[in-house]
Parts: C-alpha cells; sequence; structure tokens
C-alpha cells in the first residue's frame, strides 16, 4: 500500500468517526429517554443498568392519569391550524415580495425579519393583558394568533427565495394561455412551489407544537400544550422521570417522523429559502 | 432576480394601457397579496410593544383594579439603574456572555459538522436524520432530559466521567449551572446552523476549488481564503439568528435551573418572567426590563442587518 492511499483510509476512518460521533450526541438524549421511559421506578436511578425488561407502565400511565391525549389534540389543532393559516398568507406574501415592484418593498421584508426580535417574555406581558380584558385567555385561537406572529415571518422568509426560483416565462405563458391572476396561482406557482411549502410547513409545525412560554403563560388547563406538561411532572417526591420521558417519547414522535420523511426538502428548503435571500 | 420582476411589471404595464384608466387594484397589485399580513404583524409586533411601553410607565401590578393604576414616568427605569433592583446588571451581562458564547459555540460547531457533512460518503441521509433530533424535540422536554442526564447522583453525564475520569461534576451547582444551560442550548440549536451552513456549502460553486487546485493549494487554504469569504453572508445571516435567540432564550434555562441556584443563570428573560409572573407581580417593573430587553436585541440585529447587507454589496 503506498503512502497516498494509506492517507486516503486514514482520511476516511476520521471522517466515519467524525460522522458516527455526531450522529451519537445528536440522538443520544432522545435515545435516553426512551430508555428511561421503559424503566421502572428503581431503575431510573440506575445510570449502569443498560439492559432490562421494559415495562410500559409510564406510557399507559401519561394517558390515563395524566390526560396527556387532550394535551396532543391542543397541540395539534393550534400547530395544524397556526401552520395552515402562516403558509397562505406569508406565502402571498412572500409571493409578492418576489415578483411585484412597489415602493417600499425592501423596507417590508425588512420588518418582517425585524419582527424575530420580539422576546417573547416582553411581548406576553402585553399579550395577557390585552387578552385578560377580551376575555380570550386560554383559548386556540389566542395561541393559533400569537403563534402568527413567529411563523409568518419565517414562512416570507423562506418563500421568497423559492417563488424567486420560479421562471417568470412559465407564469408569462399562463396569463397568455388565458388563465386570470388566480389560475396561475392555483394552476402553475404553487404547484411548483410545492416542496417550499413543505419544508417551510414542517418547520412552522415544529415552531408551533414546541412553543412554551406563551403556551404556559396564556393557557391555565383548557387549552394546554405539551410543552407545558413539563410543570406537571414537578412533585413534591421530585421529578416523575419515568412519565416525563414517556411524554417526551410520544410527543416528539409525530414531528420527528414527519421531518424524516421530508428531510430531502428540509435542506433544500434552507438553500433556497434562507441561503440565498 | 431583479430583471424578472421588472420584466413582469414591464408585460404588465404593456397591457393596461388599452383600458385607459387603470384601476387602483391593477397599478398596486402588491396590495392584496402584503396587507393582511402587514395588518396582523403590526397588531402582534407594534401594539404589544407601544403597550408594555405604556405599562413601563404605571405602578401596574397583577390583579391590580384600573383604578389603582397610576402614572410613574420613568420610575420604573430609574429603579433599573440606580441600583435598587439588584439583579439586573447581572441578568443583562450573564444574558450577553450566554448569546456571545452560545452562537460562537454554535457557528464553530456547525461549521465544522456542515463541513463533514459536505464529504461524500454513504448513509448521508442517516446522519442528517439523527441531526433533526435536536431541531423536533420540545425544548422545555428536552431540558427535563439534560436535568436527569445531569443529576450528580444517577445522571448518566457523572456515571460516564466517574468510570472513566474517576470524578464526579455537580453540573447544576452555582458554578456549572450556567456551563449546563449553555450544553443544552448548543445541543438543541447547533443542528439547525449545521444544516443552514451545508445547504450553502451545498450551492457553492466547484470552479474557485478546482482552480485552487491546480495552484497548489492545501485545504486549510482554500477553507480561509474561498470557502469563508463565499460564505461570509450566510455566517453573518446565521449569527443574526442566534444572537437573537440567545438573547431571547427562556424555556432551557426556566426547565433546567429555574434561574438558580442563587441567580447563577438568572438571565433577563428569566428575571422578567420572575418580576412580572413568578415571584411577584410587579408587572410594570417587569415591562421597564421587557422595554430595556427589547432595545438590547434590537441594537444588536440591527448592526448584524447591517453587516448583512453590507456583504451583499460586495
Amino acid at each position: 500500500m503506498s503512502m497516498a492511499t494509506l492517507k486516503k483510509k486514514l482520511g476516511r476512518v476520521i471522517l466515519c468517526l467524525a460522522v458516527i460521533f455526531i450522529c451519537l450526541v445528536s440522538v443520544f438524549p432522545y435515545l435516553w429517554m426512551i430508555l428511561v421511559s421503559l424503566k421502572e421506578r428503581v431503575l431510573v436511578y440506575q445510570p449502569e443498568v443498560w439492559f432490562f425488561k421494559p415495562v410500559f407502565d409510564n406510557y399507559v400511565n401519561v394517558f390515563k392519569n395524566r390526560d396527556l391525549g387532550s394535551y396532543i389534540i391542543n397541540s395539534a389543532i393550534i400547530a395544524a391550524l397556526n401552520c395552515v393559516i402562516s403558509l397562505v398568507l406569508g406565502s402571498m406574501t412572500a409571493y409578492s415580495l418576489a415578483r411585484h415592484r412597489f415602493r417600499g418593498k425592501e423596507k417590508a421584508a425588512f420588518f418582517f425579519t425585524f419582527i424575530r426580535i420580539l422576546p417573547s417574555v416582553a411581548s406576553v406581558i402585553p399579550i395577557y393583558v390585552l387578552a385578560a380584558l377580551m376575555k380570550v385567555l386560554d383559548t386556540h385561537a389566542l395561541l393559533i394568533t400569537v403563534y402568527l406572529l413567529f411563523n409568518i415571518p419565517f414562512t416570507v422568509l423562506m418563500m421568497r427565495g423559492f417563488f424567486e426560483e420560479i421562471s417568470l416565462e412559465i407564469e408569462e405563458a399562463a396569463l397568455v394561455d388565458g388563465c386570470n391572476t388566480l389560475q396561475t396561482l392555483t394552476k402553475v406557482v404553487i404547484p411548483l412551489a410545492m416542496p417550499g411549502m413543505v419544508a417551510t410547513a414542517i418547520f412552522c409545525v415544529i415552531n408551533a407544537w414546541n412553543e412554551f412560554t406563551y403556551a404556559m403563560l396564556l393557557t391555565t388547563f383548557r387549552t394546554s400544550t405539551v410543552p407545558t406538561i413539563v410543570q406537571m411532572f414537578k412533585t413534591v417526591t421530585g421529578i416523575v422521570w419515568g412519565e416525563m420521558s414517556a411524554v417526551g417519547t410520544i410527543s416528539t414522535l409525530p414531528v420527528l417522523v414527519f421531518a424524516m420523511l421530508v428531510q430531502k426538502q428540509m435542506v433544500r428548503g434552507l438553500s433556497f429559502g434562507a441561503v440565498k435571500n | 432576480m431583479q430583471d424578472n420582476s421588472q420584466s413582469l411589471a414591464t408585460t404588465q404595464a404593456k397591457k393596461v394601457p388599452q383600458a385607459k384608466r387603470q384601476s387602483w387594484l391593477k397599478r398596486n397589485p402588491h396590495i392584496p397579496f402584503v396587507s393582511p399580513t402587514i395588518i396582523i404583524m403590526t397588531m402582534l409586533f407594534v401594539l404589544p410593544i407601544l403597550f408594555v411601553i405604556c405599562i413601563s410607565l404605571t405602578n401596574y401590578k397583577l390583579g391590580a383594579s384600573l383604578g389603582q393604576i397610576r402614572f410613574q414616568g420613568l420610575g420604573n427605569y430609574i429603579r433599573l439603574f440606580n441600583g435598587t433592583e439588584a439583579g439586573f446588571y447581572h441578568s443583562v451581562y450573564l444574558s450577553l456572555m450566554f448569546t456571545v458564547l452560545g452562537t460562537f459555540l454554535q457557528l464553530v460547531l456547525g461549521m465544522a459538522c456542515a463541513m463533514i457533512l459536505n464529504f461524500e460518503f454513504k448513509l448521508k441521509a442517516v446522519a442528517i436524520a439523527c441531526l433533526i433530533v435536536p431541531i423536533a424535540m420540545t425544548p422545555s422536554i428536552a431540558s427535563q432530559i439534560w436535568k436527569l442526564m445531569l443529576n450528580q447522583e444517577f445522571g448518566i453525564f457523572n456515571y460516564f466521567l466517574n468510570n472513566t475520569l474517576g470524578i464526579t461534576v455537580s453540573w447544576l451547582d452555582v458554578n456549572h449551572a450556567f456551563i449546563s444551560v449553555l450544553i443544552a442550548t448548543v445541543w438543541q440549536y447547533t443542528p439547525f446552523v449545521t444544516l443552514m451552513l451545508y445547504a450553502g456549502l451545498r450551492s457553492l460553486p466547484d470552479s474557485p476549488y478546482d482552480s485552487a487546485k491546480l495552484e497548489g493549494a492545501n485545504s486549510l487554504q482554500m477553507f480561509v481564503y474561498i470557502t469563508l469569504p463565499m460564505m461570509k453572508r450566510l455566517i453573518i445571516l446565521c449569527s443574526l439568528l442566534r444572537v437573537i435567540d440567545m438573547l431571547k432564550t427562556f424555556d432551557i434555562p426556566y426547565v433546567l435551573t429555574q434561574g438558580g441556584p442563587g441567580s447563577a443563570t438568572q438571565f433577563l428573560s428569566l428575571l422578567i418572567y420572575d418580576t412580572g409572573f413568578g415571584e411577584t407581580n410587579f408587572v410594570s417593573r417587569a415591562s421597564a426590563m421587557a422595554v430595556i430587553l427589547i432595545i438590547i436585541v434590537s441594537l444588536l440585529s440591527l448592526i448584524l442587518f447591517r453587516a448583512i447587507s453590507r456583504a451583499r454589496e460586495e
């Protein structure tokens, strides 16, 4: 074996190890959570035990005693509706920023990016007071609306790049063929922008599904979402780790599976949306 | 892209003259597209900011009736700066330190991971799938798991450390709580930076690298003189996004340490929460801090915004 091939081989080995290391670090907390969720209560305090007979009591308990089901339903309603509204309104704006020429366009684009600076602990104070006055605290509609605050700007940022990628000739051809503006949008532009929409939708759902601060302060019990459930596991005897882990395992799973299925679009989405802008 | 939008504008302009009086909508085709979001965003962004400024000028406490509210002028702000509010400077300092360290770590690690991903290897989809796990995991729940893993007596971290190096670290005590929050945050958000930088690396052209190779440049030189300059704008964009989120950080420290022990991880966001909703109900004082936080985030992000537009012009 020559020196060069040896060096090449060595490089591959190092690369391989680095990739394995990155993967392990990324998934370890999730794997550990699954492990803990399947352990009996005493075993939780023994990290050295890796192999044991799994028990599913924790999973049964969180649904029976902790009412996890209703938390998941609340989260699903809020994330889904918020995502749809953000996608529709945000894409319209993104399309306009990509295609139309108007005064103050870049200012508008800047405004959408700048909105991100608003800290949730800062805006939750006035929103809480206003919502209390309007008697809409602890409703789905309130969280759906508030989450637009971060998901619409995100959609605008991501989708603008996608719309700019769509060639103008195709749109013009559709107009020449007698389509009106709305038909051009629904039959030509939207199908072409679909990969971007899917990628944006995942991030919107993740953002809304995982949001904690507003959910904690603007809901009490009727519309509490999954992230707020962490507070329920603090008992006088310490945190109920097993059930806590069962909740985490279940609640992350749908988003995770969905994200895995469309991971190609996610990376593509980032390169078109955020990278090119 | 500029050319495209111009040509659409001209085709539209050509079509219209037959109907001499253009309708207002035809002249402003963007209005129906942009106005709904602008209105919603103004309601959700501008109004709360104005309102929080108003509250900060009063003596409003949670649960106080409207009649008890008095105008106080800048009293709440003076309290913050003359040292009456003991923990304020400490919290600002913590938040800034956390932001600088966290952003730096996420960018360096994110860049390293992105460079590794950029090599060709089998099962790359699996590696990317692994990176999606932290992105998808709910931060508040992930922080609970970190709390378990970092536990001094029965945490897996100390189990490993004990067996390999024979040391035990009390991760969540006064001296280490800050580092623990930092570790959990970096773990949670580095993958996003990685994917973004990876997407950027994929879209770089090959030709500069080919000619550099011909001239005998090594990989380090190519990274410093080709990759970094071409990625400059994206790197600044990533730091902008991360700086903003790091300053706003709330859920991870709230769950992992509750700002403690003592005030070791009492970031500004946590101090606002404690003042307004947690320990005391002084919403007006919390509002004054919130205004300061908004000002800090705005200033830092404006600096980075300017850097981005300068990088774009280059």
